[in-house]
């Protein structure tokens, strides 16, 4: 169950270059009440659209078409302050953590860790009380 | 008489090891031999030397023999008995009389000799003179002396030769050595002039002073200006301070030296070099040298990198696949919505697919620690993650050997836990907030077991009546695919599934390369 008050403000970034793996993703986060503002591929159309719109959270692959460009992506955007989430196959690469973000989401991911680790990053963000990180996602220290 | 203290070996060895046996005549010898005979003023003089079974003289004056037996011998009795022996009237002595040489008329009726021995005391032979009258008052106090006297001389003259013949015998065999040295060293150069590696070698200190041909074809470099500790100069600046301190840990510990290094070609050139080196020791283990070798691989190193670009592409994609499958599985899903649940379940075995291949996928160096464990425990962990509890902890604990498998096993294993797993959570101990599972695998000598122990979930009433699909997926991999056997044990407290695997069904691809 989502917040109705965070469905209509959270405003959330897919930075996937699978087109197919983000286009699910995007239906997922939309059911949730959510809203897409963008898809990017690649760090530069990442970067145009955090300049373009506000952006709450972002969730970040980090391998992208232009390379393993996603860490360094991630903590730009941090430092824009976006709430970053990494979604990866292999969370080992950020085991140590980056600075400014929150986790690290470890795919392949089903509609159900999405939708907590969402949530969970929202609440985060708006500084709201939490017990427990989902099991799936992997918070920064 | 004096108690003897030698033996015969001991005292045959003694003469033997003078070299003085069955010799030409010596000048020094005879004229001590005629002076002797001249003071004495006797027709016979000798210089003789008592063997095991005969005597034979190195000088002789009045006889014309050189060897005599040991039978008739006077001077034997000499050697038993005393350092002087002089018979004045050999007719008279109960020793003699009988003897061959002194029966006949003109036969030896006198005899005075001095005992030859060594520093050690051990007799040699005698100095002598005979004649063929009695002299009932013996020799002179002067001859007596010069008897005594020249005695003393000869055996001077024993050991000073024999000191000067080792003397020449050790130059001889340096002589010899320095030639085997010399040999050997040319052989060494042409062995280490022909090799396709850079060779060198250092004293013990690290100083080098030896470069192969190779060595000065690759740098380029004039013979001699690395000597000493210029080779460092020839390496990388970045990999000078590392080379120096892995060399000196060497000299220090004499543990073999072994680093990869650039190394500054001739033409401006760095290339990627593996030195090693190792010491050689004397009789005392105390290091003598060093030999090392510089081997270019420059090229290995190459394509090391592009092998792991390669890998790292491969694993890349093989990962997108599975993404993009399971992506598709969910839109197509969007398609058709009586069929979310079918979609739903299908997402979750593929996504157990993908993560266990993420365990498998082919590592290089680089990528391999990233990642982390990529052992069965690692996988199993991750695939039970969600279903850990609201703090977070697991609720399926895993004890017991780990395992690595590879990627013929991948599926059967992510597909067997997923079934365990999502039936747990529909309808066993998973299914609520007290029940747990316990996971034990074990190995034995040639079994891998891995038994699956729900506890504290709703009371099981029994053997189910239909066998779902999942259940029959699990059975396939583990019996099938995996070559094991599974059995289910429906105890009232919890499910029990003992899946009973050969132990190499895991590492199939790795135990058959073995065993080629």
């Amino acid at each position: 169950m989502c917040d109705d008050f965070l469905a209509m403000t959270a405003r959330i970034l897919i930075i996937e270059d699978e087109a197919l793996v983000a286009m699910e993703l995007r239906f997922v986060l939309e059911d949730l009440g959510y809203e897409v503002v963008g898809i990017a591929a690649e760090a530069r159309s990442a970067r145009d659209l955090v300049r373009e719109t506000d952006v709450d959270l972002a969730l970040v692959d980090i391998h992208l078409s232009d390379g393993p460009t996603g860490v360094g992506l991630g903590r730009d955007l941090a430092d824009e302050g976006v709430t970053v989430v990494f979604m990866t196959a292999n969370p080992g690469m950020v085991r140590q953590g980056v600075k400014g973000a929150l986790g690290v989401l470890s795919k392949p991911t089903d509609e159900r860790a999405v939708e907590q680790a969402v949530e969970y990053a929202l609440k985060r963000r708006e500084g709201r009380p939490v017990e427990y990180a989902p099991p799936e996602l992997q918070v920064f220290a | 008489m004096t108690t003897r203290t030698w033996n015969e070996t001991e005292r045959s060895a003694a003469l033997h090891a003078y070299g003085i046996l069955d010799t030409d005549r010596e000048e020094a010898f005879d004229d001590i031999a005629r002076l002797t005979a001249a003071i004495c003023e006797a027709p016979i003089a000798v210089i003789n030397l008592v063997d095991t079974d005969r005597q034979w003289f190195k000088a002789e004056v009045g006889l014309g023999v050189s060897s005599t037996p040991l039978e008739s011998s006077f001077c034997r009795h000499v050697l038993l008995e005393q350092d002087w022996m002089e018979v004045r009237d050999a007719t008279q002595d109960p020793r003699f009389s009988c003897n061959p040489l002194v029966t006949p008329e003109t036969g030896i009726r006198f005899y005075a000799g001095v005992l030859l021995k060594t520093v050690a005391g051990l007799p040699l032979g005698t100095l002598c003179v005979l004649d063929t009258k009695a002299r009932p008052d013996g020799l002179s106090p002067v001859q007596r002396q010069t008897l005594h006297t020249l005695a003393a001389q000869v055996m001077k003259l024993l050991e000073l030769r024999a000191a000067v013949n080792g003397q020449r015998r050790a130059d001889a065999d340096r002589a010899g050595v320095e030639e085997t040295l010399a040999h050997s060293e040319a052989k060494f150069r042409a062995i280490a002039d022909s090799m396709p590696q850079m060779v060198w070698s250092t004293l013990p200190d690290g100083f080098h002073d030896y470069y192969n041909a190779r060595w000065y074809e690759f740098t380029g470099v004039p013979p001699g200006s690395t000597d000493g500790e210029g080779w460092n100069n020839m390496f990388h600046p970045d990999d000078q301070e590392r080379a120096w301190a892995l060399w000196r840990q060497s000299l220090e510990t004499g543990e073999p030296y072994e680093i990869e290094y650039r190394l500054r070609h001739r033409s401006g050139v760095y290339r990627w070099t593996l030195g090693r080196a190792m010491p050689i020791r004397d009789s005392q283990g105390r290091i003598t040298r060093w030999f090392g070798t510089c081997t270019d691989i420059d090229e290995l190193k190459r394509m090391e990198r592009s092998k792991e670009l390669l890998s790292h592409e491969l694993s890349h994609r093989i990962k997108n696949i599975f993404a993009v499958v399971s992506a598709l599985v969910a839109l197509s899903a969007r398609e058709y919505p009586e069929a979310k649940a079918f979609a739903s379940s299908l997402r979750k075995r593929i996504n157990a697919l993908a993560r266990a291949h993420e365990f498998v996928r082919p590592h290089t160096e680089t990528s391999a620690p990233t990642v982390g464990s990529m052992t069965l425990h690692a996988f199993l962990e991750a695939l039970f993650r969600p279903y850990s509890d609201g703090t977070g902890a697991p609720r399926v604990r895993i004890e017991g050997d780990d395992a690595v498998f590879d990627d013929q096993a991948a599926t059967s294993v992510a597909l067997l836990f997923h079934e365990l797993a999502t039936n747990a959570a529909k309808h066993g101990a998973l299914s609520t907030q007290q029940g747990g599972v316990v996971l034990r695998t074990r190995r034995t000598e040639d079994r891998f077991v891995l038994e699956w122990d729900e506890q504290g979930g709703p009371p099981v009433p029994g053997e189910p009546q239909h066998t779902g699909f999942g259940t029959s997926l699990a059975a396939v991999s583990a019996q099938e695919q995996l070559g094991g056997r599974l059995e289910r044990h429906w105890r009232p407290e919890g499910l029990k599934v003992v899946v009973d695997l050969p132990a190499t069904a895991l590492s199939r691809r790795r135990a058959a390369l073995s065993a080629a």
